[in-house]
């Protein structure tokens, strides 16, 4: 948990609050006005919304993915990295699905999505599995907050009285007793396991949305475990930016150290030679198969969209793996600024998933207007984008007021371990 | 410290967020393309004749590439020796065509042969050389009959000409193609040769019609170098109709899902669903014995 404001910090938490202001002005202008406000039209149905909202549930799978992993194999650094990874994984759970509610024109009409759903269809799987990985995000975040919300019940003395309430219902009764800690202990393994087999799952479903249907540039059989690696692509770099500010902003040097960052770092390394890998397969055969729409398509992306290829696929990849490959680049600073590269790159990544395709579709609306063909975002979709983000960082920085970001728990777990272990040795030398 | 690497990629970022590409316009080097200025004709079923007129830039080295010219005003003409009688005139489409119909009731100005010379002429603009395209065609009529001959249907086509005083002159050795309408396009069922102005055709009978079992007969001339393109088209209730009995249960287009689908969703949910549960039942029990602790203390 996190001490008092700093000046800084209150004008940060001020900035963030505007942003968000902005945001709901462009969101009631939205509802007013409708989807012409925005610059999505007939051909190009998704803008930035659905990119928005491809990147945060990336995030949010890929952050239950390395909290399971972390959580289930006991991982030695999982202390660190652990809370920031659960804090990242909810909040962007709660923040992505809300700009998949801004790219809907009949909001109104949203709940036939319930009432008739069709189980054929990708959209119905992925609304099943956004909500079920909803659910279990939140059970298994709580789940590993426990220990810390019962310590933090118990050494509350001078703490606000609703601070004190809170923290008290949140411990439910939790005392460490070895029953408790057991049971504790298991349901959080069966949990973490269960949260990596999820991750897996509705991220494929997301994938679908796409590769089921014929469009060009979608239509692909390797998009699901394509999507997954760029999932955890963005999420370890992610990951690493938080790490970063929270160690520089907190003064958190003594528990996020140089080789969390190296462990991330060669984690990204990993992550970004696949995604790599995957990116030049998806296009090489795409540019191979001489299909009249197919070649339409890369035309679009190597000439309406030179840079942002340039800067998706080659840049965001490129450099990460330089900086991360070479151990004297090895810094804090140089791995935190491959990550910031590698979240730009997979951003752009899915830009150009989405907007190129549909500008190139397979049956073009005749006589129609320029601007209906050719997408470009307003400021009421930007406003709302970098309101998304700003929600995302200003709940981050309440939830780290609320709770311990190095989870204590963990630390005297370890520390418990580490003496278990050690006892039967010093047992042996005194035989 | 940054490194020179660090500031490096830093600019080479920055640089390239900056640059955006999303104005280039694409101009066309007309000297690569070779203009294809073209005029056809085609006689409708109704004796309505569309006059057609097609204009491409074509690459004179990429046979590939073919750009239509667009919204080019083209002029049709009815010509005899140095008079041009005005048809009609249109502009070109995204497809770089133009077309007229031209109504039955027009008469056209013929030569002695009975030939009805046609002209297609686009004016020139500040890009674009004048293009003119003739084309002289005889007026062919088709007389298209569906009749039972001794219990066979079959299918009749009279072609001719009128002369000057309106006699039928019936038209020698013209290839002809049979063909019945699709739901989307004309199925060509037969090739033959007219001769003494007349062709039959032995229509089969398992041939599908729509649903009141009605079948549209089409006589297609093509491409004939003295008559242009000439249609005619007649309905019969020859066609057969099969209703589809069978109607399709759990597939992904009815309104059940295969049943494999209910089968793996429902495994899907139930398992991780009984996992929710059992975690929550463990945090009660957690819960009981914290209250009897407090209980006890």
């Amino acid at each position: 948990m996190l001490g008092k404001s700093s000046p800084i910090s209150k004008f940060w938490i001020g900035f963030l609050i505007v942003v968000i202001l902005v945001g709901l002005v462009a969101f009631v202008l939205q509802v007013i006005k409708g989807h012409e406000i925005t610059g999505m039209r007939d051909n190009v149905v998704w803008g930035i919304y659905i990119i928005n909202f491809i990147f945060f549930v990336c995030l949010s799978y890929s952050g239950a993915f390395f909290s399971g992993i972390l959580h289930f194999f006991k991982t030695p650094w999982k202390n660190s990295v652990s809370r920031i990874v659960e804090i990242i994984t909810v909040l962007s759970l709660i923040v992505g699905p809300i700009f998949i509610l801004l790219c809907i024109g009949r909001l109104d009409r949203l709940h036939y999505l319930f009432i008739y759903p069709r189980i054929q269809s990708p959209i119905t799987w992925d609304i099943i599995a956004i909500l079920t990985d909803l659910i279990g995000c939140f059970i298994y975040l709580y789940l590993t907050f426990i220990p810390d919300f019962a310590m933090l019940r118990d050494n509350s003395e001078g703490a606000s009285n609703w601070r004190q309430k809170l923290y008290k219902s949140l411990a439910i009764g939790y005392k460490d007793t070895p029953t408790q800690r057991e049971t504790l202990h298991k349901i959080t393994r069966t949990m973490s396991a269960m949260i990596i087999v999820l991750a897996i799952v509705a991220y494929t479903v997301l994938a679908w949305i796409f590769s089921l249907t014929l469009q060009p540039g979608w239509n692909s059989t390797i998009f699901a475990p394509y999507f997954i690696v760029a999932g955890l692509y963005s999420g370890v770099g992610v990951i690493i930016i938080a790490m970063y500010l929270i160690r520089k902003y907190y003064k958190l040097d003594h528990y996020i150290r140089k080789i969390h960052f190296i462990g991330a770092g060669i984690v990204l390394l990993v992550i970004s030679l696949l995604f790599g890998y995957f990116t030049f397969s998806e296009y090489f055969s795409r540019w191979f198969s001489h299909k009249i729409q197919d070649t339409n398509l890369l035309n679009t992306l190597f000439n309406k969209y030179f840079w942002e290829f340039i800067l998706a696929n080659y840049i965001g990849v490129l450099v990460p793996i330089v900086i991360l490959f070479f151990k004297k680049f090895r810094t804090i600073k140089s791995i935190t600024f491959a990550a910031v590269v590698a979240v730009l790159g997979l951003w752009l990544n899915r830009y150009l998933i989405v907007v190129p395709t549909l500008e190139t579709p397979y049956l073009p609306i005749q006589d129609t207007r320029p601007e209906f063909i050719h997408y470009s975002a307003t400021w009421v979709e930007w406003a709302l984008s970098f309101a998304g983000i700003a929600a995302f960082v200003l709940f981050f920085i309440l939830l780290m007021r609320l709770v311990p970001i190095i989870p204590m728990s963990g630390i005297i777990d370890y520390e418990r371990e580490q003496k278990r272990h050690h006892k039967p040795l010093i047992q042996n030398q005194k035989k | 410290m940054m490194t020179p690497f660090f500031r490096y990629s830093m600019c080479v970022l920055m640089i390239g967020l900056l640059v955006s590409t999303k104005g280039n316009a694409q101009e066309i080097d007309l000297s690569k393309y070779r203009m294809r200025f073209s005029l056809n004709t085609t006689k409708q079923h109704d004796n309505f004749r569309i006059l057609e007129a097609s204009f491409i830039a074509a690459n004179k080295k990429d046979r590939k590439d073919r750009i239509p010219v667009y919204d080019a005003e083209i002029a049709f003409f009815n010509v005899l020796n140095d008079e041009e009688v005005l048809i009609g005139s249109s502009k070109t489409d995204k497809e770089g065509i133009a077309k007229v119909t031209v109504p039955d009731s027009h008469s056209y100005l013929t030569d002695g042969n009975g030939n009805i010379n046609l002209l297609a002429r686009f004016n020139g603009s500040d890009a674009l050389d004048e293009e003119e395209e003739e084309l002289s065609v005889k007026n062919l009529f088709l007389d298209l009959s569906l009749t039972e001959i001794d219990s066979v249907r079959s299918v009749v086509v009279n072609a001719f000409v009128l002369d000057s005083l309106g006699a039928k002159i019936p038209v020698e050795e013209m290839d002809i193609v049979i063909a019945v309408g699709g739901m989307l396009s004309k199925m060509p069922i037969e090739d033959g040769t007219i001769e003494d102005g007349e062709f039959i055709f032995e229509m089969p009978v398992d041939i599908p019609g729509d649903a009141n079992g009605d079948l549209t007969v089409y006589s297609i001339i093509e491409d004939h170098d003295e008559y242009g393109d000439v249609i005619q088209k007649k309905t019969a209730n020859w066609g057969i109709f099969t209703e589809q009995s069978k109607k399709d249960t759990n597939t992904l287009w009815s309104e059940a899902a295969p049943i494999w689908m209910y089968v793996v969703l429902t495994i899907l949910l139930v398992g991780v669903w009984t996992n929710y549960v059992y975690t929550i039942i463990n945090l009660f029990k957690i819960k009981k014995e914290g209250k009897q602790l407090e209980m006890d203390t």
